[in-house]
């Protein structure tokens, strides 16, 4: 009798000690963040660009003191660019990894598909460079937020900038996928409600993504009467796009040329002084464009790291960490329904400024960039922007009903 | 209208450089009987290593497109010594799941080598002017890939009907054992095919490079082309190749310019509209000759 409770009580010391250990170890694991971009294929290097952003944040995060005393570690998930293969990622990185929250998504298609699977998950999701509108609209849910410019408010700024220019026919060229038509869509009704004299033509052009030779829209566009063209090509297809119409003689035509993700500082270094001058270019971020401590800071650390200015994904998926920092601090955990709740109306610093979700529909407040290409920077070796515009994030926001987001 | 000939010549040098890759595919497939998936990985590792020879080493383009398909070529003879010698008595299946491996190590060694960046290369001066032709201006380079393409078909065309080495290797694609009954080492005919096929895939890369961004997954963009082109042609059909390369040209050329509406559903209506009357491709023998 006595040895056996003798025993008993040796088991539970030994559980005691063991739970103590587990306790112990538990404060002092690392906050694990999943990451779904594309890793392969032709947009890597979107997933990469996000990549060197939150490495960076990351370190600095760690090296100052981590997250609620906890230091930060990253696990990847290679989305492929599909929305199947997100919603797989998503799941390992919650179920088997055990991530507190989820950064990433770089196509309009995949984010579509992976947003309404966030609240099964019940961890918080801020996406970073996917821009289609619904996932702060129709699609919205308590668990998904975007730090990154969306369609709305870039074809907003992209309006306003068409309708200071004297072209009454509008049209386009864009990938034939939800991006394409949806930036048209927005494009078209904005411009016509600030100019109502303007013809948008039925004459449209979305060649499939990923065309190589796009000879034949290009042509078709310089044989119609279009004064302005809405280029919503991006990534290696608008090099291709860039390299097939300075052969046409494209940008010689009397035109307004506008490009929605052309300041992105990937195409400028592959194009370099091809990147014809006087177009309009917008890019979500322009690291030149923004007089704060946040962004010095930032744009210093990446050129040292890296050798080149910092793109646009960069700079979204490198803010997205601190998102969560200030937003996990201020819950006081890592519970992802706390933090999901921690960023909604939350403001930040990051280095495009003061960033708030908006609590209405979670989209961020921030301002795409729009501005005309100038003359080559003489050290970055891409073409420099003139005639910045930061437009105010709220003006080119759409309003909560707008969006269709009931929150 | 104007735009004809210049949908023409378009849809020329779309065609012609879908040939010059598509017909090594089909090749591979005559003679060995391997539907080779790596064949858009190793039109990519063409390009980038006329890219490399460029604007690394600083070599003109011509010598660029001299060496690198050398070296894919002999890349291409390793694959084939260490791996794909293996597989050939095996079934078609086999040889697809195992090019397809080679296709995903190549593309993710693209990757690890020359980063996942978007990367071009120049044309040469003497090409990347522009021309007026039929009413229209065309760049000399597109006019160039024509050449080049008109070149290859004629060279290969002399290659099979009039040369030693394309007599035989028409006998291994007919009949293997009674090929190397006549004497012939099938083996070493099946590795120079293997190579010849890598060859001509890396010359379309070259001959891309110039007019098409360098990026990690431009060989399954390729590849998907290839596939269609053999299918409308017909599978290990050497004419084949060349009539479905200039189909999916002009539907390319002509489809982007006059129905851009259905632009994305006019290659496999194309491929929808031949497998139906004609299953084996327009000039194909089917999969099992």
């Amino acid at each position: 009798m006595k040895k056996t409770s003798m025993k008993k009580l040796l088991v539970a010391m030994t559980a005691a000690a063991t739970l103590g250990t587990a306790g112990t170890s538990y404060a002092e694991d690392p906050i694990q963040i999943g990451g779904i971009y594309i890793l392969s294929g032709s947009a890597a290097t979107y997933g990469e660009f996000a990549q060197k952003g939150i490495n960076l944040a990351v370190d600095e995060i760690n090296a100052s003191g981590g997250i609620l005393g906890r230091q930060v570690e990253m696990v990847y998930e290679d989305s492929q660019g599909k929305a199947s293969v997100a919603i797989q990622a998503a799941r390992k990185l919650v179920y088997s990894e055990g991530v507190e929250a989820l950064v990433g998504l770089d196509s309009s298609g995949v984010a579509q598909g992976m947003v309404p699977t966030m609240p099964e998950l019940q961890k918080p999701l801020i996406i970073t460079h996917a821009a289609t509108p619904d996932v702060t609209g129709k699609l919205c849910n308590p668990f998904t937020y975007r730090i990154s410019v969306n369609v709305a408010q870039n074809m907003k700024a992209a309006a306003l900038v068409a309708a200071e220019t004297d072209a009454t026919n509008w049209t386009t060229i864009g990938p034939d996928y939800a991006f394409g038509h949806q930036s048209w869509e927005f494009f078209g009704n904005y411009l016509k409600e600030i100019k109502p004299d303007v013809n948008l033509m039925s004459e449209t052009n979305f060649p499939r993504f990923g065309a190589e030779d796009f000879t034949p829209f290009i042509d078709r566009v310089m044989n119609s009467d279009a004064e302005g063209v809405l280029i919503s090509v991006w990534g290696g297809d608008l090099v291709n796009f860039i390299r097939q119409a300075n052969t046409r003689g494209f940008f010689d035509k009397d035109m307004e040329v506008m490009f929605t993700v052309g300041a992105a500082t990937e195409v400028l270094s592959a194009l370099g002084e091809e990147m014809p001058e006087g177009v309009h270019l917008s890019t979500r971020y322009w690291y030149d464009a923004y007089d704060n401590e946040v962004n010095d800071r930032f744009v210093k650390a990446y050129m040292d790291a890296y050798g080149t200015p910092p793109s646009y994904n960069a700079e979204g998926a490198y803010a997205a960490i601190y998102a969560y920092k200030q937003a996990m601090e201020a819950a006081g955990t890592t519970e992802g329904p706390a933090v999901a709740k921690a960023l909604s109306g939350m403001s930040m610093e990051a280095p495009n400024g003061t960033v708030t979700f908006r609590a209405g529909d979670h989209q961020a407040m921030v301002s795409p960039n729009w501005g005309v290409s100038g003359p080559m920077h003489p050290e970055h070796g891409i073409r420099t922007l003139t005639n910045l515009q930061i437009f105010d994030g709220e003006e080119v926001a759409r309003t909560i009903e707008e969006t269709g987001c009931k929150l | 209208m104007s735009g004809i000939g210049a949908a023409l010549l378009n849809s020329l040098d779309i065609g012609l450089l879908l040939f010059i890759i598509a017909v090594g595919l089909n090749i591979v497939f005559g003679v060995l009987n391997i539907i080779n998936f790596a064949h858009g990985a190793l039109y990519m590792l063409g390009a980038y290593l006329a890219f490399t020879l460029i604007n690394l080493v600083g070599m003109p383009f011509w010598a660029a497109l001299l060496l690198a398909p050398i070296g894919v070529a002999i890349l291409a003879v390793i694959i084939d010594r260490v791996l794909l010698r293996f597989i050939y008595s095996r079934d078609v299946a086999d040889s697809l799941l195992l090019t397809f491996a080679i296709l995903l190590i190549i593309n993710e060694s693209v990757r690890v080598v020359w980063g996942s960046g978007i990367h071009v290369v120049q044309p040469p001066q003497l090409l990347s002017g522009s021309v007026e032709l039929l009413g229209s201006s065309v760049s000399t380079y597109s006019l160039f890939v024509i050449v080049i393409g008109l070149l290859l078909l004629a060279g290969l065309w002399y290659l099979f009907n009039r040369t030693r080495v394309g007599r035989i290797m028409r006998a291994a694609a007919l009949d293997r054992d009674m090929a190397e009954a006549l004497c012939i080492n099938t083996r070493m005919v099946v590795t120079g095919v293997f190579a010849f096929g890598a060859w001509l895939a890396a010359v379309g890369g070259v001959v891309a490079a110039p007019m098409r961004a360098l990026d990690p997954g431009m060989g399954d963009k390729i590849i998907i082309e290839s596939f269609i082109v053999v299918v409308i042609g017909g599978l290990g059909s050497f004419p084949g190749a060349l009539l479905g390369a200039i189909i999916l040209g002009l539907i390319h050329g002509f489809g982007g310019r006059y129905l851009p509406e259905v632009n994305l559903l006019l290659p496999f209506l194309g491929m929808a509209l031949v497998l139906l009357f004609k299953p084996n491709g327009i000039m194909g023998k089917g999969a099992t000759a």
